[in-house]
């Protein structure tokens, strides 16, 4: 791979490849400056943590539609970067991307081995498992039905035994959350996003249209007692006291008022 | 008819796991595809779950297997003095009906059991 796709590859940002060596290779010289503070290095090594983020994108772009979350990938390739930060050693000669993209791709990969497993599962099963997986598809294709653990067996050179174990294995790589994307691009979206329910929203869209106009329709004191009692959220006593009437006069013109929006809904629907 | 494997373990779903095992390890044996073996381990846990929040505490679950070439037959019992029969057309029991070949219910003597048989696909 060349040193210059990655890093650029892409992105719409106008900077010249040029400049971006420079910018990279001037912070290279600020982190590794004998005399600088410990916070100016650490700025130096944000920057350029910074600078290169759009190669570790660039990698893990190769990994997408292989069941883990784009996103995931991008963190732990940038921790790949993070690495071959710390570890560039600019007397080498090579360009940073041409030392970075290895490693960043490397820690992508270690997660897949590593971290794909929800427990620890030796290696000749990981790889029975693979060897499953492919022959699976490709006796699928011949039989016109799934195989079976003795015909796996043949096809691979191993025992029934080794498949029914290798098949158990499998269940322990399973890694995603139900609710896991289909990953098909870069968006976030949820298996929950897609499945739709009613909007309770939507109806009482209905009735706060509907109850508009009979709320108009009310006298400016019923409508007050609406206000300072649903909307001010003040008991009956104390609308009883701003308006100047008796509690009981409040309970009653409330009821009152209620039922009649009530039943002039029930008619208007 | 004697069961060719009975199982009896703890009423406890935390053993599920192990009547999955055995039904994946047996039908595997038996020649069934790989999609029918991993139906068979859903409809086994599905059955489980179907009877153990009947069953009477510290009591068995009981599983019994019946082989036949390219055929399978799992009875999935406890003991249960209230048993919460399920559903026809709820969820776990469509599920069921869905992964095997034939599924049934019964309550007699304080048993309540679910069982399930399913053919192979290679035989059929």
């Amino acid at each position: 791979m060349s040193s210059e796709t990655p890093a650029t590859g892409g992105q719409p940002e106008p900077t010249p490849l040029s400049a971006m060596k420079q910018a990279s290779a001037d912070l290279f010289i600020a982190l590794d400056n004998p005399d600088a503070t410990d916070a100016e290095r650490s700025v130096a090594r944000d920057g350029l943590v910074r600078l290169h983020l759009p190669l570790v994108e660039h990698c893990a772009r190769r990994f997408r539609n292989r069941g883990e979350p784009f996103e995931d990938l991008v963190q732990v390739g940038t921790i790949g970067l993070i690495k071959s930060v710390d570890r560039f050693d600019t007397d080498r000669g090579v360009e940073f991307s041409t030392y970075a993209t290895p490693t960043i791709i490397g820690e992508i990969k270690r997660y897949f081995r590593d971290k794909g497993w929800a427990i620890r599962v030796p290696r000749r099963l990981q790889e029975l498992r693979m060897q499953i997986s492919a022959a699976t598809a490709d006796l699928t294709q011949g039989l016109g039905r799934s195989p079976t653990p003795r015909e796996l067996a043949e096809r691979i050179g191993c025992t029934v035994e080794e498949i029914i174990e290798g098949l158990e294995s499998n269940n322990a790589y399973a890694t995603l959350s139900l609710d896991a994307g289909d990953d098909h691009d870069d968006s976030a979206s949820r298996l929950l996003d897609s499945l739709g329910t009613d909007d309770d929203q939507l109806e009482h869209v209905e009735i706060r249209e509907s109850i508009k106009p009979l709320l108009d329709a009310l006298d400016p004191r019923e409508k007050r007692i609406l206000l300072l009692r649903f909307f001010k959220n003040m008991t009956q006593s104390q609308i009883a006291e701003e308006i100047g009437v008796s509690q009981m006069h409040v309970s009653r013109l409330l009821t009152r008022t209620l039922a009649q929006l009530r039943e002039s809904l029930q008619e208007t629907r | 008819m004697r069961p060719d494997v009975e199982l009896r373990l703890p009423v406890d779903s935390a053993y599920v796991s192990v009547l999955r095992a055995t039904t994946v390890s047996l039908a595997a044996r038996l020649d069934f595809t790989i999609d029918d073996i991993e139906d068979l381990r859903i409809a086994v846990g599905e059955a489980s779950a179907m009877v153990l929040p009947s069953a009477d505490e510290g009591s068995d679950l009981v599983c019994r297997y019946y082989l036949r070439p390219g055929e399978v037959s799992i009875t999935v019992a406890v003991s249960s003095a209230d048993p919460e029969l399920p559903e026809e057309d709820g969820f776990a029991w469509q599920v069921l009906s869905a992964l095997t070949t034939d599924t049934s219910t019964s309550f007699e003597n304080g048993v309540f059991s679910v069982t399930l048989t399913m053919n192979s696909t290679v035989n059929a």
